[in-house]
């Protein structure tokens, strides 16, 4: 048996973070206030429609379509640390499991306001219910997105159960509606056997569902492109390209959110530099399977230069678009991957760095895969104005664009005010385990 | 041989490339005397420039912009001008409605889109845009085109559409001579103008060569429409229905399942794959439901 010393000093460092802190409300009232300016923006788009944007009939998707994109990437990081790691049995991921099913269920959940900004007209969302079509990947898209939000949401909470339970009886100063709340969500856990033995079971089962759902969500997305023929997104490999590119951006999330809980909630003991050195080495291997799909995806048509594939490929190799092309290829992939090798790098606050890199780099990414197409059609542009043919964003657009990273930061934020970010009880049974 | 062409060459080309950039400064519109005198029998007041207005948002409006605004699309060459504009207004009714009949170059011909009387309200709206425009009514009576008969016939030897165009006077039938007369085929994305535009005889009768290969219904029937623009009675347009088409039956392209069907007629794969997708999905929700059941009927005991 475990001393009760020091499970209870498990307990009190994992709880300490949820109280209201001035650092916590300075935080909140900076997202508050950022995000009554981006809803300003958003209700000038409302009024007004899409014109407000850089949006016109050639590039119809610009950077709301490249931040769904990027979105529902970030959001796949829950599947490959909880169930991936999970399933296979490396138990280093585990404390991480709860941070990356917030981020995903952040992510997911927002994904989906992001693709309404694209709307000139949001209320019409409700004609994809009513009239939608089977057969376009938008349907698919709505449906699979939808459900990954939903599983999410249970896959943080049903392994939450006894830390509410712990939350309800522990924390004090709590006002009464919240303690009831929490014994409410808390489903009378009382750790006998069998509720241990249900939690396992369905935890397990959701563990294994996610993993088809979320690259079902991913997938589809890459589908959305590549189940037309234009040029840049007619590829049989988008699927993987996208899934693989996933892991990328969400476990650079993930590793930015470590850092930070680590610092501001003192979790050295729990996030620990073998954590670092671990995820660090894991962001490397996801790195090199996205980059071999790059390679596979610029270099074959690279080599055959078929006519249109030619006029878009060198805009992104030496033309109009290939600063921001190879930056993100050399900045947001290579040089972190080999950076990432040497172990001196992969300490907490390099991996900051380079994790931040590699995340604007992923969302660049999805820039460099949306735009581009779209400006280069089958039908040469003729007669219209230079705005309609070369796309660049507006004040208003940018503005609306970042509204949903603001909302992924508030979601988060409140997540973990109000659930311990660690698994209190995890931790426990799992020191329990070592000592037996 | 190539040597001797240059001179020759060079000249054809400054003769082209000038004519190119002299084409949008040739300014005017070199309307005939008689159309240029010719005034509209609908009186332009609110209600029909109103009417008008509709018209213009349709057709002109992406060109030429919002009338005063200054905003036409000024990548055209030549530019759209603004017809607020003292040069556009200073044009007559006549002229302005030939410049919509005829068109040039960039300016597309209105004749066989918009109706007479259409023309006439989009004129009105134009000149909305004028106080001290004062309009000079045509004495045409527009209801004298009712009088006005049209008769098809087809002549399948010599393959030949054969229209004749009688009015019914009270001094008795009489033909209309001369009269501007244009027969297209009604197709899927706009009318098909047969043979050329051709001009009554003295009895009345136009002779239009049919192309005998022109897909029909499913019985040959080819929808055909005649247009007569007379001075005496006005635009006089008639639709009838001829046996004169090759008969066709294609099954329609959203008969069958297909991708690009609506939704009732989608691929069954597809139907199958994706509700047997969300099934899935809904009884394994139902399985986690109860699962939390379980766990929360376990801590009651
Ligand atoms: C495809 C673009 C386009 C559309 C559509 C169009 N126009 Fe024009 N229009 C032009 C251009 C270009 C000119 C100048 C032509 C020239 O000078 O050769 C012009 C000239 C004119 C003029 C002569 C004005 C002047 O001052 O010389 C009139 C009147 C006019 N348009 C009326 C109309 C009306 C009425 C409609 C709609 C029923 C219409 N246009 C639709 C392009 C367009």
């Amino acid at each position: 048996m475990l001393e009760q010393s020091k499970i209870e000093k498990i307990t009190s460092d994992l709880l300490r973070p949820i109280r209201l802190s001035k650092s916590f409300m300075a935080w909140m009232g900076f997202l508050g206030v950022s995000l009554v300016v981006c809803l300003g923006a958003y209700a000038m788009q409302l009024k007004d429609g899409l014109v407000v944007t850089g949006l016109g009939d050639y590039v119809s998707w610009g950077m709301y379509i490249s931040n769904f994109v990027f979105f529902v990437a970030t959001s796949l990081i829950g599947m490959l640390i909880s169930a991936v790691l999970g399933l296979s049995g490396a138990k280093w991921a585990s404390p991480l499991a709860r941070i990356a099913e917030i981020i995903a269920l952040a992510f997911a959940a927002v994904a989906g306001l992001v693709i309404v900004s694209d709307m000139g007209h949001p209320e019409r969302l409700l004609n994809v219910f009513m009239y939608g079509r089977i057969q376009s990947p938008i349907l698919w898209d709505v449906t699979v997105v939808t459900i990954y939000v939903l599983i999410s949401a249970l896959f943080l909470y049903i392994p939450l159960i006894p830390d509410l339970k712990i939350c309800a009886d522990k924390l004090d100063k709590l006002p009464p509606f919240a303690r009831n709340i929490y014994k409410a969500l808390s489903l009378n856990w009382s750790g006998s056997h069998e509720q241990e033995k249900i939690i396992k079971q369905l935890t397990r089962a959701i563990a294994i569902f996610i993993i088809p759902v979320a690259l079902a969500i991913h997938t589809v997305t890459s589908w959305l492109f590549a189940s037309t023929s234009r040029v840049g997104w007619d590829s049989t490999i988008f699927g993987p390209y996208f899934v693989t590119g996933a892991f990328v951006s969400g476990t650079a999330a993930v590793i930015i959110a470590m850092y930070f809980y680590r610092k501001n909630y003192k979790l050295e003991d729990y996030i620990t530099l073998s954590h670092f050195d671990k995820i660090g080495k894991l962001l490397v291997l996801v790195s090199l399977i996205y980059l071999y799909f790059n390679l596979n995806e610029y270099m074959v048509p690279g080599y055959k230069m078929k006519k249109f594939d030619a006029i878009h490929l060198n805009a992104l190799f030496t033309g109009t678009h290939a600063l921001l092309f190879w930056s993100v290829q050399i900045f947001g992939l290579i040089l972190p991957i080999i950076l990432l090798v040497f172990n001196k790098m992969r300490k907490p606050l390099p991996m900051l760095v380079i994790a931040s890199f590699v995340l604007v780099g992923a969302w660049f990414k999805r820039y460099i895969i949306v735009i581009p197409t779209m400006e280069h059609p089958f039908l040469p542009i003729q007669n219209v104005p230079l705005n309609f043919k070369v796309y660049s964003p507006t004040l208003i657009e940018t503005l609306v664009t970042i509204a949903p990273f603001i909302l992924v930061l508030l979601i988060i934020t409140i997540l973990s005010k109000v659930i311990p970010i660690i698994s209190i009880h995890e931790t426990i049974k799992e020191l329990e385990e070592k000592n037996n | 041989m190539l040597r001797k062409n240059i001179p020759y060459r060079f000249v054809l080309t400054v003769i082209l490339v000038a004519s190119f950039y002299l084409q949008p400064f040739a300014q005017g519109w070199d309307v005939p005397a008689d159309k240029k005198a010719k005034n509209s029998y609908i009186k332009f007041d609110k209600a029909t420039a109103k009417e008008g207005e509709t018209v213009y948002t349709k057709n002109c409006q992406s060109c030429h912009g919002d009338i005063g605004k200054n905003n036409s699309l000024k990548s055209l060459k030549p530019i759209p001008p603004d017809l607020s504009s003292t040069k556009s207004q200073q044009l007559t009714d006549g002229e302005l409605f030939y410049i919509l009949n005829t068109g040039r170059m960039i300016m597309p011909s209105f004749n066989n889109v918009l109706s007479e009387t259409d023309r006439w309200k989009v004129i009105s709206y134009i000149r909305s845009f004028n106080n001290s425009y004062i309009q000079v009514l045509s004495k045409t009576d527009p209801t004298k085109s009712n009088l006005v008969k049209i008769n098809l016939s087809y002549d399948s030897i010599n393959s030949i559409v054969r229209v004749q165009v009688t009015a019914s006077e009270k001094a008795g039938v009489v033909a209309l001579k001369n009269s501007e007369i244009i027969l297209f085929a009604n197709r899927y994305f706009g009318k098909l103008q047969i043979d050329k535009t051709l001009r009554t005889d003295n009895d009345g009768i136009a002779l239009f060569r049919f192309t005998k290969n022109l897909p029909g219904d499913k019985s040959g029937n080819v929808e055909l429409i005649v247009k007569v623009n007379d001075d005496k009675y006005g635009e006089i347009l008639s639709q009838s229905k001829l046996k004169i088409g090759v008969p066709t039956d294609k099954p329609s392209l959203t008969e069958k399942r297909a991708i690009w069907n609506v939704l009732l007629k989608a691929p069954i794969w597809l139907i199958i794959t994706y509700t047997s997708g969300v099934l899935i999905f809904g009884v394994f929700l139902l399985f986690l439901l109860y699962g939390l059941f379980r766990i929360k009927k376990s801590g009651n005991n």
